[in-house]
């Protein structure tokens, strides 16, 4: 085990390598644009170039890349030049924001197409499974940006429930947190719900199910102690995967409700050409995608003996 | 300074009392010329028998919190703003010289009156003595000689430089050579002694050209007094004159003001919150009261916000627009044959319609709206297809041409009013494709595409756009149109008082521009904001600036 972790963490290294080193390159011919944003569009080009200048921006670009590098790993990842703060304090509290949005979503989106997989899975071809089905289809192919404009259309215009935007600006609010939760779940939960239906049916067509109830043991018992656990392997594994779509796939619905996380930092400084910022960000998302990677292998190996490490 | 009022005042009430102008223009231009409103007022009044605006100051609420949406920027460099809300902010803290409210009057704010010279070479500023910073001390003509000295460094790089070159800089030649070869140009005052601090209280500036918008140039958004002591840098805990100091400030998330005691205002605090670029978020946050008032509505959800029925929609006509405009330095607009098809291909109405819902109204291509005070009305210019086919055919191109046109999606009736306007062209022959960059891609190359759909926004007298856009040579002259004619006449404008001939003068120019010019222009779109209804003494600016000193809120 400990040599995939080792494997796994040099391949993750090197990837996070390459991709800085590569959008160090492209924002490279960006710089000027970069100081004429921050400055503004009106001012003189004498102007720009001593910005850059000033900020370093017109160092080799080995120099710069070795000094960023030494840097990130000391924990000073540099200035973003649209927010004017360091990088680091800024990304901390959007991706905590992020974070929290994520794990509702996750603990819900789970919870829910476990329930409703398990129970069109043991009924297979029946009505309720045909009816958890065509629901699953229909909510997973409507976008996340239509969904939230007929949920702010039902909740916020026309009931008056729910707040429209969700930017927190008296501290954190449980109720500026239902609709951009009740969009991703919404999106999300089909996926899952017919992935763990699809195991859950193949689990309850194999011989040991079948001697379990010829055995005469009761029907819960046989779900619960013997299907479950079995069909559970290849969702759990799809399901640890969705916390790297839930860092930065989440982006459509930051930007719609206004929500203060890491997805719309990165937007705002994909727009803005904010090269350190994008940077760090990019370093996380490639921490994330491999680590849940890592953790949805390592964690199907243990579940299921049958399948090692070759 | 004189106790006599300028000569060209007494030509102004001549005519009002004449109507050959309107009271709104004599008003205008009294004003500027250093009469005081009070006293504009009361002569008007006299002559027609309106009525002086009521002062209401003593019925409004008193404390409270306003929450605006609003984008909240890097804050940092006052005089290099470009945005109408990174001002906004400062505003709060800092003031002008003069302000030019809704009405397009100026009026004096931290300059208290002022004068000029007949030959509109010589303008003195009296500082208002009861202007006081918060950390202490009287605002006095050093600073005010400081920002205007620091917003004409080309160091800083303000869009002030493009608005004063013409009377206060010179050119000057660095000697240094930029990567491509070219002499790197840079600007300096046109004399060592052109701002003149008489006294304590009074500032002199002294023009190479006669120049009669002085006044209203001084309220140009990044045009904010700071404390010299700071070095033009604003940060928390910064100096200033307004009513109000900041409290708090996260960049890309909001912008709190306290109100100091004792300073003009009603309100306790004010908030700004940025909600990001999604105009839905905006427009759902006021619905569901998170925010008591919005900065700016897209047209596009005009009608949720008519359908909110706590909020008030306050719009107001102004000559806010975007031109669809043509480099004359490239193929096939070098042609201005080719041009003047393009005009009369669109069809003005219908972009206003299907574009900005109707709310504004159509263009002429000439880019000096109804609005102006000096706008010269000409006989309009139809759509003429035929017209169109034929000037093309005539220039060459009897099958047509095929263009591209550079737009940005945000606002999105800039994009809606080019699909309207390529689909029009095309009954004409001119085959338009459509490119639609990002708003920050597109601001890079906006002066440098051979044809681009360019927002401008409103300014309040006539010829300045004409000045910053079509003038040969100037800095925001995005289109290389240069025309000696256009140029001298120009001149002839900016140094006449008199407005009825001096929208004469603009008759032709707008004339050249239809004929000659380089670019379409479809409408003027009135903006609108919402607020609360219990949110009073907000009037709406042509320019979207927020006075956080005039507002006030009900209690819940």
């Amino acid at each position: 085990m400990l040599a995939i972790a080792a494997r796994r963490l040099v391949s993750m290294l090197l990837i996070m390598f390459v991709i800085s080193v590569l959008l160090f390159l492209f924002f490279e011919g960006d710089k000027l644009n970069l100081a004429a944003r921050v400055l503004g569009p009106y001012s003189p080009m004498t102007g720009r170039l001593a910005w850059l200048e000033h900020n370093g921006y017109n160092r080799p670009l080995m120099t710069r890349y070795l000094t960023w590098i030494y840097g990130f790993m000391r924990g000073d990842w540099n200035q973003s030049a649209q927010f004017d703060a360091p990088v680091f304090d800024f990304l901390l509290p959007r991706l905590k924001n992020t974070a929290i949005l994520g794990a509702c979503v996750f603990v819900l989106t789970v919870a829910i197409s476990l329930v409703l997989g398990v129970f069109s899975g043991i009924a297979e071809a029946s009505k309720r499974d045909r009816a958890i089905t065509v629901i699953s289809v229909l909510t997973t192919s409507v976008p996340e940006f239509a969904s939230a404009t007929f949920l702010v259309a039902i909740f916020v215009y026309w009931l008056d429930w729910l707040p429209g935007s969700s930017s927190f600006n008296n501290g954190f609010s449980w109720r500026e947190m239902i609709l951009p939760v009740a969009t991703l779940v919404i999106y999300n939960f089909g996926y899952y719900t017919r992935m763990t239906r699809a195991s859950m049916a193949e689990v309850m067509n194999s011989q040991y199910i079948r001697t379990a109830v010829l055995k005469g043991l009761p029907y819960r018992q046989v779900i619960i102690r013997h299907a479950l656990r079995n069909a559970l392997i290849a969702p759990f594994t799809v399901m640890i995967l969705q916390l790297n779509y839930l860092l930065s796939g989440v982006v459509v619905t930051e930007v719609f409700f206004a929500y203060d996380g890491y997805g719309k930092a990165l937007y705002d400084a994909a727009m803005f050409g904010d090269v350190y910022l994008i940077l760090a960000g990019a370093m996380i998302a490639v921490v994330a995608a491999v680590v849940s990677q890592f953790i949805s292998d390592v964690g199907y190996t243990q579940l299921n003996p049958r399948i090692r490490f070759s | 300074m004189s106790d006599t009022e300028h000569k060209l005042i007494g030509t102004l009430k001549q005519q009002l009392a004449e109507k050959t102008i309107g009271r709104r223009d004599f008003l205008r231009f009294a004003t500027l010329l250093g009469l005081g409103a009070p006293a504009a007022y009361e002569f008007a009044n006299r002559i027609d028998g309106g009525i002086a605006p009521a002062a209401y100051a003593d019925d409004l609420p008193k404390g409270g919190i306003i929450r605006i949406a609003q984008r909240v920027p890097k804050l940092d460099s006052p005089h290099t703003f470009s945005w109408i809300y990174d001002s906004n902010c400062v505003r709060q803290v800092c003031g002008y010289l003069t302000r030019t409210g809704a009405d397009n009057i100026t009026r004096p704010d931290l300059a208290s009156s002022w004068e000029v010279s007949d030959d509109l070479k010589t303008w003195t500023f009296h500082m208002n003595p009861k202007a006081t910073w918060h950390k202490g001390g009287a605002f006095t003509a050093e600073h005010a000689a400081w920002n205007i000295k620091h917003c004409l460094d080309p160091a800083v790089g303000s869009s002030v430089i493009g608005l004063m070159k013409g009377y206060m800089l010179k050119d000057v030649d660095t000697g240094k050579l930029d990567d491509k070869g070219a002499k790197v140009m840079s600007t300096e005052l046109w004399d060592a002694n052109a701002i003149e601090v008489k006294d304590p209280s009074t500032l002199v500036l002294h023009l190479q050209e006669p120049q009669v918008a002085v006044p209203e140039h001084f309220f140009h958004y990044p045009f904010l007094m700071l404390d010299p002591a700071e070095n033009g840098v604003f940060a928390m805990g910064s100096n200033g004159t307004g009513s109000f100091e900041m409290t708090v400030l996260e960049v890309g998330r909001k912008c709190e003001f306290k109100r100091i005691a004792d300073r003009p205002g009603q309100v306790d605090e004010l908030h700004f919150v940025d909600l990001g670029d999604n105009p839905s978020a905006v427009a759902a946050a006021l619905a569901s009261k998170q925010v008591d008032g919005i900065f700016q509505g897209n047209i596009e959800q005009y009608d949720i916000y008519k359908g909110m029925a706590h909020t008030d929609i306050h719009s107001i006509v102004t000559a806010q627009t975007a031109v669809a405009r043509m480099r004359s330095d490239s193929k096939p607009f070098d042609n201005p044959a080719v041009r003047k098809a393009v005009r009369l291909a669109t069809d003005c109405e219908k972009t206003l319609q299907i574009a900005h819902k109707g709310v504004g109204s159509a263009a002429e291509h000439h880019h000096v709206a109804p609005v102006h005070p000096d706008y010269f009305k000409l006989p309009p210019m139809p759509r003429d297809v035929e017209g169109a086919k034929k000037l093309l055919a005539d220039a060459g191109f009897k099958d047509g041409i095929d263009i591209e046109i550079n737009c940005k999606p945000d606002p999105s009736w800039e994009q809606a009013a080019v699909e309207a306007m390529a689909e029009q062209w095309k009954e004409a022959g001119i085959r338009a494709k459509i490119n639609v960059l990002p708003s920050n891609k597109f601001w890079e190359v906006w002066e440098t595409v051979p044809f681009g759909f360019t927002e401008w926004t409103h300014r309040p007298l006539g010829f300045m756009v004409l000045a910053l856009a079509y003038r040969t040579d100037v800095p925001w002259n995005e289109s290389a149109y240069s025309n000696k004619e256009f140029d001298d006449l120009l001149t002839k404008a900016e140094g006449t008082v008199d407005v009825k001939a001096r929208s004469e003068i603009l008759g032709k120019l707008e004339k050249i521009m239809q004929e000659d010019g380089p670019i379409a222009q479809p409408l003027w779109r009135s903006v609108f904001a919402a607020y609360d209804k219990r949110v009073k003494g907000f009037n709406i600016h042509p320019t979207l600036y927020i006075f956080g000193e005039d507002l006030a809120i009900e209690k819940a």
